[in-house]
């Protein structure tokens, strides 16, 4: 009611297509909750990127009879701004799914999704507890303690024995710090310190010193941040730390590879092998190089997935003449199960939760490469 | 849009606790307190432990919320007794600060950095009253009551001495009032009550954690007095209102971009304070505190 | 050894927070003004320098810029703000809230500009060598040192020995001799603002070299100044410094007995106890009600 928005205005220039595709009937109304500000809106915003590249690729094909009204709000990556935002989109604006990141936002609005059975699907947030919030909530990503695993062959392969850790004491730090120490004595390490960190912490001169103290081989770090990623990685280089240093997904960030001090940096993330030449990951892969002029990333890619997933499940209910609700979203898919997206083939899981594969990356002069 | 509204007016009423609570002490005590964010967190934990793992029996759990906060305003009555002015301020930045921390680094107590999720329905006497507009009629009775509360205490001799005490201590304690009893006293009724509100708060959002109950949050219940006008019992409802509502309404505001209302709303509010502190010393409802 | 290199880093913060620290404690002393503003100059003032050095001034240039950025702000609060409150009425908790209202527009203002994440300047300076084994110091530690013993030297002999100095200092207790003295006390307060928020710059600077600096920095700054000045003895400028260092040898040597996560908080434990103990700090004189 009051100011039914015609248009959109979302984060930077990214959002300069008109994002609203009419056609006759009702627009399908597709929520956002990311954090667009905050010291994680770097990732709110490529999230973004990746749902609007969708729903240009979508609107192109005319995948759908009617258009997809898309709604970001502003989670500001935390508790109360999920709860708040969530109450929004399922009471205000009727969403019948969202796209949604970050573990403490998802936490906090899975509840409200849950009550108000709408579809929320996460690309962005690892911790691992958030495979069981809600039959309604999914996840199409591989999570922390699955992702953190594929470190632990490297770590045997160099012999490193002595391996430091620092993390965020918030839930997908302390479920990677917990897979890591006890992942570790299986491939001949130990972890010698591990330090838990608040997650707006930037002053890490303190901890560097005692994490060179320890003397490890190779330090670990979590953090979801990328600023506090960037910060960890320069302190520890600034102070005198040249051992290896790794990380999981957070290495994806542009910010973080971009970064001088994080030469030879090596991180886990999910599979995606950009030079594909299976049709809709060199579709996305061009479309983000052309529209963004930047390399995609997998944040990008889970996104572009989660909404090209969603236009999946509304075409086979407008097939089946049945209207589009999160209840009969929950229905389509798991009558489906294995979707074709971007990269291949994707199956979901009675719970939910699709994970692809996991691989290893290093950052060399600036630019991701994958070793394993 | 209906649910909206409903979940909007019970955080008005919830945070009109809160602001009645701030204006207890600001307003009639002249303790200026910026720890209030943090009693307003441990009502809501208090709460939602109790919820989680006995009952979710409301007045229990306002019970058990308003008993740990008047416990715990102890901290505050201390410092409040021995010093005035910048220094008190600065006890209860430090109060404010520190229990951030602990919310923060105890998690077998408050879920850390993960937050407590999955607070149940409340009850009152045996019925369920989690649905929205069962709840919203809650926490406006329990709006009503305390503000009738407040007006009871401030116009009982309570009050008189308490304002007495605002405006002139030495006078006060000179006409035999007991200062130190009439400090502690406020501090446990104001730091109850906003225990009170937590708990609300808690079963509302069904999901705590100590990023919302920071150093913002305190100002933000400072702010809600001060701008509505300390000192007068409509204030800080008018304060609660216009800050809560601002930010709904920029939303619907279709030339300032989503990812900017935040801080447009934190520009205005900062800019509305510092304004009325220059041409308006009183807030909007309130006279002028500069007559004190 | 890592007891000596938290000291060294301890050092490094603290001598950033003591001339922050002193800042503050320079216009409580002469204004008698609670300036929790001074964090909004720190923030204003780093964000001048990132983006001077962003648009390819030399380091100079932009530290004269920052400077007058910061120096410019502080004497406007006082002369916009501050000035037109007092005239109607001097309640220290107006005086506050105001001042608080302007920290939270700057945040706004900052974050519309510059985005919410921090920023920061590179430079080789905080690339650090090994000095003896297992000690390792960056330049920037001696820069940080020298400058704020620099600083903080030129500040206390313009206090003891120049005209307006003493007026500074006599502002606060006796207005009545500096009308003798023919001196102006609201030049001497629009003296004490430009002078104390021109010594945010080193720590701005500086911060946008090592950790970056954030809108939200503000805040930060403003609890550590007012915690310095507390238990210091508020409006001693020697006592704030002294403790603006001990505040940041504190954060980082707790480490040593304490999870990384409580280092915060036990600057502000110590400005807890010092206040409810001693409120009158290690220079001040008693306060208590």
């Amino acid at each position: 009611m009051i100011l039914r928005r015609q248009f959109l205005v979302g984060a930077a220039a990214t959002v300069a297509a008109p994002s609203v595709l009419r056609a006759q009937g009702a627009a399908y109304v597709l929520g956002t909750l990311f954090p667009m500000s905050g010291a994680n809106a770097e990732f709110g915003t490529m999230y973004l990127n990746g749902v609007q590249l969708a729903l240009d690729h979508i609107a192109a094909d005319k995948m759908l009879k009617n258009g997809i009204d898309l709604r970001p709000i502003d989670s500001q990556g935390t508790a109360q701004g999920g709860a708040v935002g969530m109450t929004r989109l399922a009471n205000v604006d009727r969403a019948s799914y969202v796209l949604i990141g970050f573990t403490g936002v998802s936490k906090a609005a899975a509840p409200i999704g849950d009550r108000a059975k709408v579809v929320m699907v996460n690309g962005g947030g690892v911790g691992p507890d958030l495979a069981t919030l809600s039959p309604y909530f999914w996840n199409i990503l591989p999570l922390a303690n699955q992702e953190v695993r594929a470190v632990l062959p490297f770590i045997k392969e160099k012999g490193f024995k002595r391996i430091a850790m620092i993390y965020t004491e918030d839930p997908s730090g302390m479920a990677v710090h917990a897979e890591l120490k006890s992942g570790l004595p299986g491939v001949g390490g130990e972890l010698v310190g591990a330090y838990g960190v608040a997650p707006t912490l930037t002053q890490f001169a303190a901890i560097a010193a005692q994490v060179r103290d320890v003397r490890p081989d190779a330090v670990f770090f979590a953090s979801v941040s990328g600023v506090q990623a960037v910060q960890i990685v320069k302190q520890l280089r600034d102070n005198g730390i040249s051992q290896q240093i790794m990380t999981y997904s957070t290495g994806n960030l542009p910010s973080v590879s971009a970064l001088p001090e994080s030469e030879g940096l090596v991180f886990t993330g999910q599979s995606a092998d950009w030079a594909a030449t299976e049709p809709t990951m060199k579709r996305f892969v061009t479309g983000w190089r052309e529209k963004l002029k930047s390399e995609p990333t997998t944040y990008g890619l889970n996104y572009y997935n989660a909404t090209l997933l969603f236009a999946q499940l509304a075409k086979g209910l407008e097939a089946a003449g049945k209207p589009v609700s999160g209840e009969t979203l929950r229905e389509e898919m798991l009558r489906v199960r294995t979707f074709q997206l971007a990269g291949g083939e994707v199956t979901f899981a009675e719970n939910g939760t699709a994970s692809t594969g996991v691989q290893l990356n290093q950052v060399r002069g600036g630019r991701i490469y994958k070793i394993a | 849009m209906i649910a909206y509204i409903v979940n909007l007016a019970t955080l008005v009423a919830i945070f009109g606790i809160a602001a009645a609570s701030m204006n207890l002490l600001i307003g009639y005590a002249g303790i200026f307190s910026l720890a209030h964010g943090a009693f307003f967190g441990i009502g809501a934990f208090a709460a939602a432990q109790l919820a989680l793992n006995l009952t979710p029996d409301l007045l229990l759990a306002f019970l058990a919320a308003a008993s740990l906060s008047i416990a715990l305003s102890l901290c505050l009555a201390l410092p409040a007794l021995r010093v005035r002015g910048e220094y008190f301020i600065a006890a209860s930045l430090g109060l404010q600060m520190f229990a951030v921390t602990v919310f923060h680094e105890a998690p077998s107590l408050t879920g850390g950095h993960g937050g407590l999720a999955g607070i149940p329905q409340a009850t009152l006497l045996g019925i369920e009253v989690g649905t929205p507009w069962r709840f919203l009629a809650v926490a406006a009775v329990t709006l009503v009551l305390s503000l009738l509360l407040i007006q009871i205490l401030m116009r009982g001799s309570f009050g008189r001495a308490l304002m007495a005490m605002r405006d002139a201590e030495s006078a006060a304690m000179a006409f035999g009032k007991n200062i130190p009893l009439l400090k502690t006293l406020a501090v446990a009724a104001g730091c109850g009550l906003v225990g009170i509100a937590g708990a609300l708060y808690a079963f509302h959002i069904s999901f705590v954690i100590g990023d919302s109950f920071t150093l913002e949050q305190s100002v933000l219940l400072q702010a809600m007095v001060i701008i509505g006008g300390a000192g007068t019992l409509a204030g800080p409802l008018v304060g609660t209102l216009l800050i809560l509502l601002l930010p709904a309404a920029l939303t619907f505001m279709p030339m300032i971009p989503p990812t900017e209302i935040g801080t447009v709303q934190q520009f205005l509010y900062g800019a509305a304070m510092t304004l009325l502190m220059i041409f308006r010393p009183g807030g909007i409802a309130g006279q002028s505190v500069g007559r004190r | 050894m890592l007891f000596i290199q938290l000291l060294a880093s301890g050092i490094q913060t603290g001598a950033l927070y003591a001339l922050t620290a002193a800042g503050f404690a320079l216009i409580f002393g002469a204004t008698r003004i609670f300036h929790v503003a001074h964090g909004a100059s720190f923030v204003l003032a780093g964000y001048a320098f990132v983006a001077a050095s962003a648009l390819g001034l030399h380091w100079a240039a932009a530290v004269l810029l920052a400077t007058a950025v910061a120096v410019a702000f502080g004497m406007l609060v006082d002369l916009l703000v501050y000035r037109p409150i007092q005239r109607h009425e001097a309640s220290f908790f107006t005086v506050f809230v105001a001042s608080f209202g302007i920290v939270i527009c700057v945040q706004a203002l900052v974050q519309f500009q510059f985005g919410r994440g921090s920023v920061a300047v590179s430079t080789s300076l905080t690339r650090s060598a090994e000095l003896l084994p297992g000690l390792y110091i960056a330049p920037v530690f001696w820069v940080a040192a020298g400058v704020s013993l620099a600083l903080f030297t030129a500040v206390s002999l313009f206090l003891e020995r120049t005209n307006a100095g003493l007026g500074l200092r006599a502002l606060s207790e006796n207005p009545e001799l500096l009308r003798a003295y023919g001196l102006s006390s609201r030049r001497l307060s629009a003296l004490a603002f430009g002078l104390g928020s021109a010594l945010v710059v080193p720590g701005a600077i500086l911060t946008a070299a090592t950790t970056g600096i954030e809108p939200a920095a503000s805040h930060r700054v403003m609890l550590i100044s007012i915690a310095a000045s507390v238990v210091g003895g508020i409006g001693s400028l020697r006592g704030a410094a002294l403790a603006g260092l001990m505040l940041g040898v504190v954060e980082n040597l707790v480490v040593l007995v304490l999870d990384t996560q409580w280092s915060e908080a036990a600057s502000f434990v110590v400005l807890f106890v010092f206040i409810v103990f001693r409120p009158s700090g290690l220079f001040g004189k008693a306060v208590t009600s």
